[in-house]
């Protein structure tokens, strides 16, 4: 793929607009759910004081990890200097921010004070790894931007290996603060592990790619262009790659788990009998999100695109259950106050599995999120030249 | 003449202003530390539990706290606050059942403030874990690092605050040890007065450095200990009997 | 003596005024009820200073008073509110946010929110203390607990 323009996207306009009302019609609603969530309060939400993060941090956390991951392609042609992925380097760096944007505001509207960004950006506890990761996303940005021109802008083409060599680096401190939210805590037994970090990481590789692949096929489809072969035969077998680190640091994490005598009671919990924890991590993370997607894959040797479309798609529901049980499952599972006493009564729900019902703002706001992803991406790769087709 | 005049009328009812008005307001003026100084690590604010001589069925700590900081339930127990809360616990080897009050551990080493990205969930300097809910953003990441879910966040509009204890909507919130009422000169928190004037003395509070406290003669004189204490978190909060 | 007579009385009902007076710096009165405030002199700092910089003070003494403990009620929003919140015919306090009150007075005009009493109780509120043990009561438990001590 060396000789290649970059273009517009020149997508049937009926479509174009089409796809522009849809989306915009559901960022009013996740607008309105929010705006709804922070006038009435958080009681309208099914989170509560035992179920702090909800549906809204899934849809988020998700998106950042999407946005860190799908940056993996770029990253592979700066940093890693793969010839092939070069064309496609500036679009899956507007990807990335177009997702990080969308995570971000869904976690600021989710705020208890949304109104109190500024603070949030201007007052900060270095011990805190939210307050590093303020920092973080928002450098992100900045490191986006001058990657996205090194890139373009003939000038400076000579740095774009460097910039994406800090661009890589970035994105694994950023996933490993990411993971590590969840990480540095001590107060619950499904957290409070270094893996999380890296389990993170390879979660970030796999979903991103799916996504970008996704997205390219979208593409393909608004302007009637074919993927050349030779990318969907790379991105399959990075799929498998990263699919198979997922499933190494997954049983990793439980296994250790499963050693620590502590941790029985929360792994029981998630393995066996959380209800319907336990379906979403069995058939949603683990069947169809990674051995249903790899066995398959695995015996798609011609590189099917229709195939490894599927394929993208159930990694991405895998990937969604996958945050749900880590970080619904992680605080469903009561905290243990007393290692060597059973609570009979608690007006603050200590001796019970901790319930949540997702209410329908929660959802909205999460889909809203996501659809503003997309509409950031939809107008840039229609307004500037982001796609590249042979010359 | 007329300026005289003018002067003495001024300055009569400036003087009214400064010295009588502010003690007519303040009846209890033997602060322990003056009202304009600034907080110091002289004092270390604890409290101890006695399990034993806590009452089933009692919740005497529970209502005054909500009395002194005007926590009004919604009829929402999954929503609604708690700074305190009665829990009852069964040991697993004695099968012994125990009740006893749960609330902010005020530890040295906590771990809501370790996360609070702003900073607003802080410790002040004489050992009172709390939340500066002029900085608090309501992301309730401290909620998720509490250990013994000791943090409760507003989810609805209020409007009939108290003036001793300013809540609102988004913010997180916990026991501050009725940290108003202990500036003002108290010596005891609002549970720990209901706990003694319904006859249990289970609660003790005040200050662990002065050895003359009863705080100390209530440690001294029982084994307690601190709940989790394998999280090292050093607690000023101490059980016994547990 | 007669001068000395008519400037005590007149001092007398300056400070024992009940009617809705002007402010303290002569300006009429515009919320309804009766304040505290009515019958003061002047405020904690000069009119036009409060005026133009009274969030200042607040600001700076939120942070002294939630970090380090500092309640004196010069700059207090408590004692603000306690001066300035207006009493109807019945002697119950009206919400200080309340339209036509006195914050929204200035704020609606310079159209500015306030969001203070998302938190703050817009009228003075405390605790039911008569529940409060006494001193001597407290007193009386700690010799107990010395001399169990000491046994």
């Amino acid at each position: 793929m060396s000789d290649y323009t970059l273009n517009k996207l020149k997508a049937p306009r009926l479509l174009y607009w089409g796809i522009f009302l849809f989306l915009g019609f559901l960022i009013l609603i996740g607008l309105a759910s929010s705006a709804y969530m922070e006038h009435e309060g958080h009681y309208v939400t099914g989170m509560n004081n035992q179920i702090v993060w909800g549906l809204p941090h899934i849809f988020a956390v998700t998106l950042i990890v999407i946005a860190s991951g799908v940056l993996n392609i770029a990253s592979m042609s700066s940093a890693f200097n793969k010839k092939l992925y070069k064309p496609l380097a500036p679009l899956s760096a507007l990807f990335a921010i177009a997702f990080l944007i969308a995570g971000l505001i869904i976690l600021v509207l989710d705020l208890g004070r949304p109104d109190r960004l500024i603070v949030a950006m201007t007052t900060y506890n270095f011990k805190s790894i939210f307050a590093w990761n303020i920092f973080l996303y928002s450098g992100f940005f900045v490191i986006l931007a001058v990657y996205i021109w090194s890139m373009l802008d003939f000038n400076v083409n000579r740095f774009s290996s460097l910039v994406g060599k800090i661009a890589f680096g970035w994105r694994i401190i950023l996933t490993t603060g990411t993971g590590s939210i969840f990480g540095f805590l001590v107060a619950r037994e499904a957290y409070s592990t270094a893996v999380l970090a890296p389990l993170f990481i390879v979660m970030s590789l796999l979903y991103g790619t799916a996504v970008f692949y996704l997205l390219l096929r979208v593409i393909s489809r608004l302007q009637s262009i074919d993927i050349p072969d030779e990318i969907t035969k790379n991105i399959r077998r990075l799929m498998i790659i990263f699919l198979l680190a997922n499933i190494y640091f997954l049983i990793l994490y439980h296994i250790t788990n499963l050693y620590i005598s502590k941790q029985i009671a929360v792994e029981s919990f998630i393995l066996l009998n959380g209800g319907g924890y336990t379906t979403m991590f069995w058939l949603g993370q683990v069947g169809l999100g990674l051995v249903i997607p790899l066995l398959y894959e695995m015996t798609n040797d011609e590189g099917r695109s229709f195939g490894l479309t599927i394929t993208s798609l159930m990694v991405l529901v895998g990937g969604f259950f996958a945050v749900a049980v880590i970080i619904i499952g992680g605080q469903a599972f009561p905290l243990n106050i007393f290692p060597d006493h059973i609570i009979l009564e608690s007006s603050f729900y200590d001796n019970v599995i901790h319930s949540y019902t997702p209410s329908i703002f929660e959802f909205g706001l999460g889909v809203g999120g996501t659809s503003l992803a997309l509409i950031i991406i939809l107008i840039l790769i229609t307004n500037l030249k982001f796609i590249p087709v042979k010359k | 003449m007329n300026n005289r005049r003018h002067f003495l009328v001024k300055s009569a009812s400036a003087l009214t202003m400064t010295f009588i008005v502010p003690s007519l307001l303040s009846s209890n003026a033997q602060a322990k530390k003056p009202l304009d100084q600034k907080v110091t690590d002289k004092k270390s604010w604890g409290m101890h539990i006695d399990v034993d001589k806590c009452a089933d069925g009692c919740t005497a700590c529970v209502d005054a706290c909500n009395e002194e900081n005007g926590l009004t339930g919604f009829g929402r127990p999954e929503t609604d606050s708690q700074w305190i809360r009665k829990i009852k616990i069964k040991d697993k080897t004695t099968e012994k059942i125990t009740t006893m009050p749960m609330l902010c551990q005020h530890c040295e080493n906590p771990p809501c403030c370790d996360v609070c990205p702003t900073g607003a969930s802080f410790r002040r300097v004489d050992g009172i874990v709390m939340v500066n809910q002029h900085t608090c953003i309501g992301c309730r990441y401290c909620m998720m690092a509490c250990p013994f879910k000791a943090r409760s966040f507003v989810h609805e509009t209020l409007s009939t605050q108290n003036t001793n204890a300013p809540r609102g909507k988004g913010c997180v919130e916990s026991c501050n040890l009725c940290v108003n009422r202990i500036d003002h000169g108290s010596e005891t928190t609002a549970c720990e007065d209901a706990c003694i004037k319904a006859g249990h003395n289970a609660i003790t509070f005040g200050d662990l450095k002065d050895s003359n406290s009863k705080v100390r003669l209530a440690i001294e004189s029982n084994s307690p200990r601190r709940l989790r204490d394998d999280l090292n978190l050093k607690q000023k909060v101490f059980y016994s009997n547990i | 003596m007669l001068r000395l007579l008519i400037i005590s009385s007149l001092i007398f009902v300056c400070m024992a005024s009940l009617q809705p007076s002007n402010a303290h710096d002569g300006n009429p009165h515009i919320s309804p009820g009766k304040s505290k405030a009515d019958s003061q002199e002047a405020c904690v700092e000069p009119t036009d200073v409060m005026r133009k910089e009274h969030y200042l003070f607040l600001l700076h003494q939120r942070d002294e008073t939630v970090v380090n403990g500092i309640r004196t009620k010069n700059h207090s929003l408590a004692n603000c509110i306690d001066c300035h919140v207006s009493y109807d015919e019945k002697g119950k306090a009206i919400p200080i946010n309340a339209e036509g009150q006195f914050c929204q007075d200035c704020h609606v005009k310079t159209a500015t929110n306030i969001t203070c009493f998302s938190c703050h109780a817009a009228e003075p509120r405390y605790p039911n203390h008569e529940k409060t043990i006494s001193k001597d009561e407290l007193k009386e438990i700690s010799k107990i607990a010395k001399r169990i001590k000491d046994e």
